[in-house]
């Protein structure tokens, strides 16, 4: 009986930390506190365990994301240093073949026009073939190359909507849904609320099928979760109107997964954001926590 | 002359010449001379035998060749000093360029090293924290998360190349020859 004790003991102490802590800060929403059967689960599987029902509804999200198709483009000293490590690797190196025949030819064009040449003897080596001379072949080269067409690497040119998957094809992006959360609509990434007999990565994946587009068929999303772990935690408080003794706040835990398929055509309300963008659509505190476990490596 | 020829037991009493038909066909050499060879033929051959065996095993004690590591011997035609490219004699502003330029990668590779450090420090603190408020709510949930996923793995991600693929492109079809050298041991 001594763990539920100390734990009943601490949760009001953290709840007073995080009470003055939160004070400052806008609170992100209240969502319908409803006693659903859910909850009512939660604390029956809760009071099994310890006899202490959970304060906390729990919620399960998903932070999908699309790796970077194509490479990044280089800075200007990432550029300099490869062009000085290139002519380093030059002046390094011996002579290729190429270059060596490119000698060759020259020497040979100089000894014919010098006054002693000996024409014969330059057959008898190379046995009177019409040799074409390397200098030929790399105009050859040069050339071809002008009238070749290398494929675009933007495919975009500033065009493409937020809510495309083919966006900057250079970054990593990640999915962010418009949900109702209490009374306001706002961006999050795409949760579900847990219900009992799942756990939470089941949450997470129902919560990405459960998008309003999944639902039509339109868009399709195979994502491959990395593991059962959650890679971060959000929580939050309802507003006193809405606390009650039993739902205090919500914690939502959000679990990584990868983009491995996506259709193309994808209407709002979704939002493919690199990370520097996630500024401009997430509430302060919830960006806090979520800016962390996103990588942009 | 039946009766004659017939000894006491049956034996040819006559000479070797007259043997009946019912006696064995025995000649004089071989019922005279002993049979030494017999036993010494056998204990040669086996002699010769185990001398070829010991011999094969001495071979074979020989340790097998090792295969040779072509990237590692150079080619007998880079060794030629007609190729070798003369050295550049570098100005005194473009070698200070050069050292300039070096300082400043390792400046720039060492934040981008702290910066990578620092993010996936933080990505580690988010997730410990997120398994203890796991925890607080529920043991049964904490375990569950714990659970390696067995279908992660092998996991096949296809990195970024140069330029976006095509979509439906066709890779055209065609025959190599294979021209690597296999050694055998």
């Amino acid at each position: 009986m001594a763990a539920p004790c100390s734990r009943m003991a601490n949760r009001p102490l953290w709840q007073f930390i995080t009470n003055v802590r939160r004070t400052g800060l806008k609170h992100t929403g209240v969502r319908q506190i409803s006693l659903s059967s859910a909850c009512r689960a939660a604390t029956q599987t809760r009071s099994k365990t310890e006899g202490v029902p959970s304060p906390w509804k729990l919620y399960g999200a998903v932070c999908l994301q699309r790796l970077p198709v194509i490479s990044q483009e280089r800075n200007p000293i990432e550029d300099q240093f490869a062009e000085l490590m290139h002519q380093m690797e030059l002046e390094r190196s011996l002579l290729s073949d190429h270059e060596q025949r490119l000698l060759e030819d020259s020497e040979r064009m100089t000894r014919k026009q010098a006054d002693n040449y000996d024409s014969d003897e330059e057959e008898a080596d190379y046995g009177g073939q019409e040799t074409i001379t390397a200098q030929d072949q790399e105009d050859t080269w040069e050339q071809k190359l002008k009238h070749f067409q290398p494929a675009l690497r933007d495919r975009d040119v500033g065009g493409t909507p937020l809510g495309s998957v083919e966006r900057c094809l250079g970054d990593s992006l990640v999915l962010l849904v418009q949900q109702t959360v209490g009374k306001e609509t706002i961006w999050l990434l795409p949760q579900a609320q847990w219900e009992a007999g799942e756990t939470l990565r089941q949450t997470a994946e129902r919560g990405l099928s459960s998008l309003p587009g999944q639902l039509c068929g339109e868009a399709d999303f195979k994502a491959t979760f990395l593991g059962n772990t959650p890679c971060g935690v959000y929580r939050y408080k309802f507003p006193k109107e809405v606390r009650t003794e039993r739902c205090v706040g919500a914690k939502v835990f959000f679990f990584k997964a990868f983009l491995s398929a996506g259709s193309a055509s994808q209407k709002e309300p979704f939002l493919w954001v690199k990370k520097t963008e996630l500024q401009g659509y997430l509430k302060p505190p919830y960006l806090e926590k979520v800016d962390r476990f996103i990588l942009n490596l | 002359m039946f009766l004659s020829l017939m000894g006491v037991d049956g034996h040819v009493s006559q000479g070797p010449w007259f043997a009946s038909v019912l006696t064995l066909k025995t000649s004089a050499p071989l019922r005279a001379e002993p049979k030494k060879k017999k036993k010494v033929d056998p204990r040669r051959e086996q002699m010769v035998r185990e001398r070829l065996k010991k011999k094969l095993k001495k071979l074979e004690r020989v340790p097998p060749e090792l295969i040779p590591i072509e990237d590692f011997t150079t080619p007998a035609k880079y060794m030629d000093e007609t190729r070798v490219r003369g050295a550049p004699q570098l100005p005194f502003e473009e070698s200070e360029r050069r050292a300039l330029l070096l300082k400043e990668w390792s400046r720039y590779k060492q934040t981008q090293h702290r910066a990578e450090m620092e993010a996936v420090g933080l990505a580690v603190e988010a997730q410990r924290e997120a398994l203890e408020e796991l925890r607080l709510e529920s043991e049964e949930l904490y375990q569950a998360a714990l659970r390696p996923d067995p279908l992660l793995f092998p996991f096949n991600h296809q990195g970024p190349s140069y330029t976006p693929p095509k979509a439906q492109y066709e890779a055209p079809e065609g025959k190599y020859n294979n021209i690597t050298k296999v050694y055998t041991q």
